[in-house]
């Protein structure tokens, strides 16, 4: 069967920029919260525009529910939304108007649940939304996004600029989203990771235009940690490294690492050596992140070569 | 019964989120708060109450399963299970040495004394619960990690 999204080799570049996505390969089956991460200028939000049919690509193709949206008449379309960063639903509209005019555009167009969303979130039903704050009017075009009870929801950094309580709403929402429709499927970009770590089955990670690592969060939970190995009260001796370590820093007799632990056996010989002290942390995703894309700007500097691509582990990373 | 549960997250953990909700049902057997019969949160009530994905939640609870600590009763839901094994000392043990470690690495850093550090740990479990201002006292696990990053 067809996966829900589907990229394979996707490109577009821009007038006067360089490219924005190059060689981009995705494929999302049903029901899964797919969460999609990158430094800023990635090509995040020009790969959801391409999928959503907004932008037509230089090359590769694109199908959500097996139809390119870049030529879906409006019946195709409407199992799909998509909120954009910047999108602000017609300002001089009230919600309820705006509700009553979507109305005719879905099938499955479901009024009380926008009421209720409206209400969970504080946003008023008479007021014209150009008169809501920035994060509310964020939240309405939100609201009548999940109103219409999709099958398959795009968003782009959806809980950018709302506050600590507005996020965690939406996160609840976009839960009930996906209990209310058998098999909704979620594709969102974030900067976000706390939020992933709740919400995502997958996570890819964007860098230069595609897609160059790809995993669940709960495996990548399971086996990175952070290695502190402490030599107290002697020299580290200078031909010292922690088998699988991708990074590592020294300050004084301390050693601390970015380590795949694959099997503790990884480190006996490290907890081996005399009067050595060996602890391992977890690392949430972000802290993952930060470690692994520190100097990934510097093409000087490749990306860390293979601890997450071993045969028969489910994290596939893949070499840029 | 359905008994009210306070689960958390702790988004600086690091620990998997369908880990964090095992744990903190382990915990709440092993100190009595749950009871064999109980029945704890359907899949969807979870899911929705900490706005985690509903198929961790249907992890965690597979595996609680698995290890005998809940059993699915076709159509009433999840109950914790008669013979819920009850937390090992070891597991005990493993469960707070991970917050202990990362104690010890910030107590280093700040380069506070070790019995000050004891000190503060014993207030701190005396702040909780005055009765177990103790050191022989069990250590009451449910208060443990937090809902921090929201």
């Amino acid at each position: 069967m067809e996966p829900v999204i589907h990229c394979h080799q996707l490109s577009k570049s821009f007038r006067f920029k360089t490219v924005a996505v190059n060689g981009f390969d995705l494929n999302i089956p049903a029901g899964e919260v797919y969460g999609l991460i990158g430094r800023n200028g990635a090509g995040k939000t020009t790969a959801l525009k391409l999928m959503m049919g907004l932008l037509r690509p230089d090359g590769g193709e694109t199908r959500i529910l097996g139809r390119n949206l870049w030529n879906a008449t409006r019946a195709e379309r409407q199992r799909v939304v998509y909120v954009s960063q910047g999108q602000h639903a017609p300002g001089w509209m009230t919600l309820r108007e705006l509700g009553r005019y979507a109305e005719h555009f879905y099938d499955q167009w479901d009024g009380d649940l926008m009421r209720e969303h409206a209400r969970r979130w504080d946003l008023p039903m008479d007021l014209a939304v150009n008169k809501f704050s920035g994060g509310n009017q964020r939240l309405a075009s939100l609201c009548l996004a999940l109103a219409s009870r999709p099958e398959v929801l795009l968003l782009d950094e959806p809980a950018a600029g709302l506050d600590p309580i507005a996020r965690r709403e939406l996160n609840s929402c976009l839960i009930d989203a996906l209990l209310r429709v058998e098999g909704c499927t979620l594709l969102l970009s974030t900067h976000l990771l706390g939020d992933l770590e709740r919400l995502a089955t997958r996570t890819g990670i964007m860098d230069r235009g595609r897609i160059i690592a790809e995993g669940s969060v709960e495996e990548w939970q399971r086996t990175m940690r952070r290695v502190q190995v402490v030599f107290p009260g002697s020299e580290v001796p200078p031909d010292f490294a922690i088998p699988g370590a991708i990074r590592t820093t020294r300050l004084g007799p301390v050693v601390t690492a970015l380590v795949r632990v694959i099997h503790d056996s990884q480190l006996l010989e490290v907890r081996s050596m005399p009067g050595v002290r060996v602890n391992l942390f977890p690392l949430t995703l972000e802290e993952l992140f930060v470690d692994w894309f520190r100097d990934s700007t510097d093409d000087a500097l490749p990306v860390p070569a293979s601890p997450l691509g071993q045969p028969g582990l489910s994290v596939a990373w893949k070499q840029t | 019964m359905t008994t009210q549960l306070h689960l958390q997250i702790d988004d600086r953990s690091g620990v998997p989120v369908y880990r964090q909700i095992m744990d903190q049902i382990k915990y709440y057997v092993a100190g009595g708060t749950l009871r064999p019969g109980d029945q704890i949160p359907s899949i969807r009530e979870l899911a929705n109450a900490m706005a985690v994905n509903p198929t961790t939640v249907v992890k965690a609870y597979s595996e609680l399963e698995a290890e005998g600590i809940i059993e699915k009763r076709h159509g009433k839901g999840a109950f914790i299970a008669a013979q819920a094994p009850a937390l090992s000392v070891v597991d005990q043990e493993n469960a707070l040495r991970r917050s202990a470690k990362q104690l010890a690495v910030e107590a280093t850093q700040l380069q506070v004394p070790s019995p000050k550090v004891i000190t503060v740990v014993r207030e701190e479990l005396g702040a909780l619960s005055p009765e177990r201002n103790d050191e022989d006292a069990p250590v009451k696990f449910s208060v443990l990690g937090g809902d921090r990053a929201s």
